[in-house]
């Protein structure tokens, strides 16, 4: 399994870069994450989606839907989708330290 | 180490020697290893090397035929290419047939006598399928799909709640409250379906397909039951799984006496459907199933929508997915909406039959355990695009969206990815 090395940490993540075990998460991972993507400092907006998708999974076991993430964070679909260039599934679940959705993302 | 069980190879085995597969067989003898086929392959391109020549692929699932299923291949495997279908076989199959294929089928274009290659890939497939050795990232999509009705496991609420959600959207958008996107209505003339992608995170184009049906005055619905277009089992090859996903969708056109099916922008899920699925249930629809895009063009061409191009200024292009186009003859259709849509339409170079494939087919985005190929595959498809100059890539697939918006950041692309339903949607001028 491909590991992610993070100040001094090894974490397992899948071949899409999903961490395998989502327990280890935290801000800093969420950090380094967002940065590999090319987003250089995570906002209170980008923390609003994040803690909303991570909430719902820890709640739920999966990532919430996009109806959800705009309602709960009051941001428009394009606000989000300008936010995590990825998108909702690749961009935010995965800086959020979920598994990979599965389906067509 | 032994690892897989006698049973499970005579399983396998049976896709190769109890049916009677005339397309099979023909196509697996007749490949003259002429070569031509190697520089066809986005793989061989990325990762020039023998093991990537499509016609590996063919020789390697035709070498256990000959093994298993000849006469001179039982006797003298050695003078004639067979193979035992051993550990070794087995993982070479995994590695090739669903780790380096995406199932485009653009081989079979350039193959100087017509082999239809991706088809013995997909024959591997079931084989590999038989034996439960479906890689797990791909069985949990088509699991998924068969526990609760969509790929994503989208529960009814929630479903039921995003639409509701659109619909707000879609009134405010055409200053209608009339506007509206049904659901599990009876006796409609079309029974629409959708990507799950696009209910869970990118609703963009439900709306502007409803933007659409409202314009032309269709008489529509949508289903709670069954509205995957989806059907990863084509992918994984495990037939009793596609059938089951087929008859899903066959029984509901039943259950809501809808007029016929218009599959939403998808390749691999019309092919599976429209041109797979009577295989898959041996039985011909008894209703018409068209895609979204040849419904579209039917709207713009009797007048039925009206379209201002410069509503749409930016350069676009078109990505074709090959399922559409290669196996589904969809290739003119897309242009002349988007010829009605935009001002400036460029093509790619190669495009329509010959189109590369985005590297995200064939089940390739599930598929996590081949990531490092498949972006490096990408990188054709970026190469592409950049040489274009467009500013829009249109594609009528959304798994195709998908793969090109990893492609858009990987590659510092600057574009926007649209479905074809969007592009439209936008163009549209609504009489007030």
């Amino acid at each position: 399994m491909p590991v992610l090395e993070l100040d001094g940490r090894q974490l397992e993540v899948d071949g899409d870069g999903f961490l395998a075990n989502p327990e280890v998460w935290d801000a800093g991972v969420a950090q380094s994450i967002a940065q590999y993507d090319g987003i250089e400092e995570l906002t209170d907006k980008h923390w609003s989606v994040i803690n909303i998708i991570r909430t719902n999974y820890e709640e739920k076991g999966m990532a919430p839907m996009i109806r959800t993430i705009c309602k709960e964070s009051g941001l428009r679909l394009r606000e989000i989708y300008e936010l995590f260039p990825l998108g909702p599934a690749r961009g935010a679940c995965r800086v959020a330290g979920l598994p990979k959705p599965d389906g067509c993302v | 180490m032994k690892t897989y069980t006698d049973e499970k190879k005579a399983a396998a085995l049976a896709v190769l020697t109890t049916q009677a597969d005339a397309k099979l067989i023909t196509h697996m003898n007749s490949c003259v290893h002429c070569g031509l086929c190697a520089d066809s392959c986005i793989y061989y391109r990325a990762m020039p090397g023998e093991k990537y020549v499509p016609a590996k692929k063919v020789d390697l699932v035709a070498s256990i035929y000959r093994r298993y299923a000849t006469t001179t291949g039982k006797l003298f495997p050695k003078l004639t290419g067979a193979r035992n279908l051993d550990d070794a076989t087995i993982d070479e199959m995994i590695d090739l047939l669903y780790g380096a294929c995406t199932m485009c089928g653009r081989c079979t274009i350039h193959c100087s006598i017509g082999v239809d290659i991706s088809y013995v890939v997909r024959k591997g497939r079931e084989m590999l399928a038989n034996m439960d050795l479906v890689p797990a990232t791909l069985q949990k999509t088509v699991d998924a799909a068969l526990e609760t009705g969509n790929n994503m496991g989208i529960s009814d609420q929630d479903y039921t709640d995003t639409l509701e959600w659109l619909e707000e959207d879609l009134q405010m958008e055409m200053e209608n409250d009339n506007a509206k996107i049904p659901l599990n209505a009876t006796g409609k003339e079309i029974l629409y379906t959708l990507n799950p992608r696009e209910p869970k995170f990118f609703p963009l184009s439900i709306t502007a397909m409803a933007k659409v049906f409202e314009a032309a005055g269709e008489s529509w619905t949508l289903s709670t039951r069954m509205y995957d277009v989806t059907n990863y089992a084509y992918y994984s090859g495990h037939l009793e799984q596609a059938a089951i996903i087929t008859q899903r969708l066959v029984d509901e056109v039943h259950q809501l006496q809808a007029g016929k099916v218009v599959l939403a922008e998808c390749g691999h899920g019309s092919r599976a459907f429209r041109w797979e699925g009577p295989n898959y249930i041996q039985q011909a629809f008894p209703f018409e199933t068209i895609t979204s895009i040849e419904l579209m063009l039917q709207y713009i061409r009797e007048g039925r929508i009206r379209l201002d191009p410069s509503k749409n200024k930016e350069v676009v292009t078109l990505h074709d997915p090959c399922n559409l186009v290669r196996s589904g003859g969809v290739v003119q259709q897309q242009r002349e909406i988007l010829k009605a849509s935009v001002l400036r339409f460029v093509e790619m170079n190669p495009h329509g039959i010959d189109n590369l494939c985005c590297g995200g087919g064939g089940g390739q985005l599930a598929m996590s355990e081949y990531n490092d190929r498949r972006m490096s595959i990408a990188r054709i498809k970026a190469e592409q695009i950049k040489a274009t100059g467009a500013t829009v890539v249109v594609t009528p697939c959304h798994n195709c969206v998908d793969q090109l918006t990893q492609i858009n950041v990987t590659f510092k692309l600057g574009v926007q990815i649209k479905t074809l339903a969007e592009i439209v949607a936008d163009a549209i001028v609504l009489d007030k």
